[in-house]
């Protein structure tokens, strides 16, 4: 009878140590606030920096991958959007060849290894947000011959590829960046597939880890150099610095020997590298660092120097410390430079166009569209759309306006995803939805009528 | 041993197989939470060591020292209600080793989800102070729990 009733006291107490312990974590998680402010304060030149905070556990808001269905994007009066070609298995980047013809990077990411047990997590959350699709490794190619915006032919233009991202033609070598290596192929004008073996220029750094694997490619316009964006191998450096070596980085590759040099560093994951026309600058856009907040660190659009360092992984906009990283770098972080114009916290720009074509109305021309893949850390979510900064004298002049949206749908729920950009033979914009397997096309509304005065 | 075994069960006879008589089967929650003690105790090292060296070897050693002691913890918990269900034999008193226990794995969830932090921050100083609390928490409770039994006895 004791003991009955001893044990029955011992139950009662275990149930309510249960309840209390599920109650505190509960409050630890409520209480972490993951909610962002305005993104349109941290656009622009001057973002708003707001202290940082650290997690209990970081919030994860991704948007669920739907399709499209029979919906499309949306774009301002004045210009209209249609789908080039859909069926795509995860298509990334975009190029366009001399002739016209289109080529979509169908890729993903290699199989990231475990060393956490937040590696089992990522990786489900991944899965959800529908980043886990196949690797399809390849290179197809559109061609539309009258330019009415609906491609005649399409062909795999180039199989069996290492989680391709990069392309960039000169003359006729044409260089496919894989995650691992820059390879040449020989391309004769008009080809619809390459079937010779391509030939090696360098190796870049790739698995075993290879947290940020896409490897952006811009040639020099004497076609002299390459230029590699190169992404951090972590979040923050928790892979240890070892694996950051010559990452985080624009590698400048010379075309005759492969040989490299480390053009600009600190810069965490580097994309959509591209000429400004005006001043001839090399221009990337860069996705910062995770985990320290819904509005820490904005995304950015920068000039970048020679020679130039920006933070990463020592510090943020100049010389805000991240105390995640040990040792510390006095010395680097003095010559941090600030990045030219944020495009507001985890935004995840992965696509740039500076705009020299006719077809798009003026307003438009030499600036520059940014893909914004959008955020998975943050309440409400950020990005998910295609953005326009303008431009003028070579820099950034204003806000950053909207101009394809809809990827997310009134629950957000994501119909797609913007990746890379591009703008076609004739000045139409190219954008790859790598969720919505698609690639669209945005054109003046009217084209007989093009360009139009500014708005 | 083999006395002790002779007499039980003379007593057994004797006593003309009473349920309450019956000798208590050994508990079996014991064994997984040694187990969780020892894996938290490892995080503890494994947190001193990347402290004074901070490689990021040290840090994923800890976590995952952590995250199975968890696991073991979880296993004990279940191992524990099987062990009141069934009548089996507990340490007594039960209610201060249940109390301590219970506070060093709640310690240890959260020093889970800190240790999950990426970089330095994740062990140093966060981290680090609540593997030492759990730690401190688990000796405590051990102290405590046996001045109890020992008073008790003693009564």
């Amino acid at each position: 009878m004791m003991h009955a009733l001893r044990n029955a006291g011992s139950a009662k107490l275990a149930r309510r140590l249960a309840a209390l312990s599920a109650a505190v974590a509960v409050l630890a998680l409520a209480g972490c606030d993951d909610n962002g402010g305005d993104p349109r304060r941290q656009i622009g030149a001057n973002p708003v920096l707001p202290q940082l905070q650290q997690y209990l556990m970081p919030p994860i808001r991704i948007a669920k991958a739907i399709g499209w269905g029979s919906e499309t994007p949306t774009v301002p009066q004045g210009l209209q959007v249609h789908a080039l070609a859909t069926g795509f298995e995860h298509p990334r980047s975009l190029y366009v060849l001399p002739n016209g013809d289109v080529l979509v990077v169908e890729s993903n990411g290699p199989k990231a290894p475990i060393y956490r047990p937040k590696d089992i997590i990522t990786g489900w959350v991944q899965w959800f947000a529908g980043a886990k699709a196949k690797d399809a490794n390849r290179i197809t190619l559109l061609r539309d011959t009258n330019g009415d915006g609906v491609p005649e032919l399409r062909t795999i233009f180039l199989d069996h590829l290492n989680s391709p991202f990069g392309v960039a033609l000169v003359g006729h070598d044409l260089y496919v960046a894989n995650t691992d290596a820059i390879v040449r192929y020989p391309y004769e004008d008009g080809q619809t597939s390459i079937t010779a073996p391509g030939t090696k220029l360098t190796d870049l750094p790739g698995g075993p880890i290879d947290h940020h694997w896409t490897k952006t490619l811009l040639a020099s316009p004497d076609g002299s150099k390459l230029y590699v964006g190169v992404g951090s191998n972590s979040n923050i450096g928790e892979n240890g610095i070892g694996a950051e070596y010559e990452r985080a980085a624009i590698w400048e590759v010379d075309r005759a020997s492969g040989a490299h040099r480390i053009f600009a560093n600190g810069v965490r994951n580097p994309t959509g590298l591209q000429w400004e026309p005006e001043t001839n600058k090399l221009w990337a856009i860069a996705n910062e660092r995770d985990e320290i907040g819904p509005d820490l660190v904005p995304d950015y659009l920068t000039s970048v120097r020679d020679g130039g360092f920006y933070g990463w992984p020592y510090s943020y906009y100049g010389q805000h410390l991240d105390p995640r990283i040990m040792p510390q770098r006095p010395d680097l972080v003095a010559s941090a430079i600030a990045p030219d114009y944020a495009l507001s916290s985890h935004v995840a720009p992965l696509g740039l166009a500076i705009y020299t074509g006719t077809e798009l109305p003026a307003n438009y021309r030499g600036g520059a569209f940014v893909g914004e893949h959008g955020s998975w850390d943050r309440t409400p979510l950020n990005g998910y759309k295609v953005v326009f900064v303008p431009f003028s004298g070579g820099k950034p002049s204003g806000p950053a306006q909207d101009v394809v949206t809809g990827f997310l749908d009134a629950n957000n729920h994501a119909r797609g995803r913007p990746v890379g950009l591009a703008v076609d033979r004739a000045g139409a914009l190219l954008i790859a939805d790598d969720v919505g397997n698609t690639v669209w096309r945005v054109s003046s509304a009217h084209p007989g009528s093009s360009p139009k005065p500014g708005t | 041993m083999k006395h002790a075994t002779i007499a039980e069960a003379a007593f057994i006879t004797d006593a003309n197989l009473r349920s309450t008589a019956k000798p208590r089967r050994r508990p079996i929650h014991k064994m997984p939470a040694s187990f969780s003690v020892a894996y938290f105790a490892g995080a503890l090292v494994t947190d001193l060591v990347y402290w004074q060296m901070p490689d990021v070897m040290w840090e994923r050693f800890s976590i995952w020292l952590i995250t199975v002691g968890l696991i073991m913890a979880g296993l004990a918990t279940i191992a524990y209600v099987i062990d009141l269900l069934g009548g089996r034999q507990i340490d007594r008193p039960a209610w201060p080793r249940a109390v301590g226990y219970a506070l060093a794995v709640l310690l240890s969830l959260f020093n889970a989800f800190v240790h999950s932090r990426d970089g330095y921050t994740a062990v140093v100083p966060t981290g680090l102070t609540l593997s030492g609390l759990v730690i401190a928490v688990l000796i405590l409770t051990a102290g405590v729990a046996s001045a109890l039994a020992n008073r008790r006895a003693g009564a």
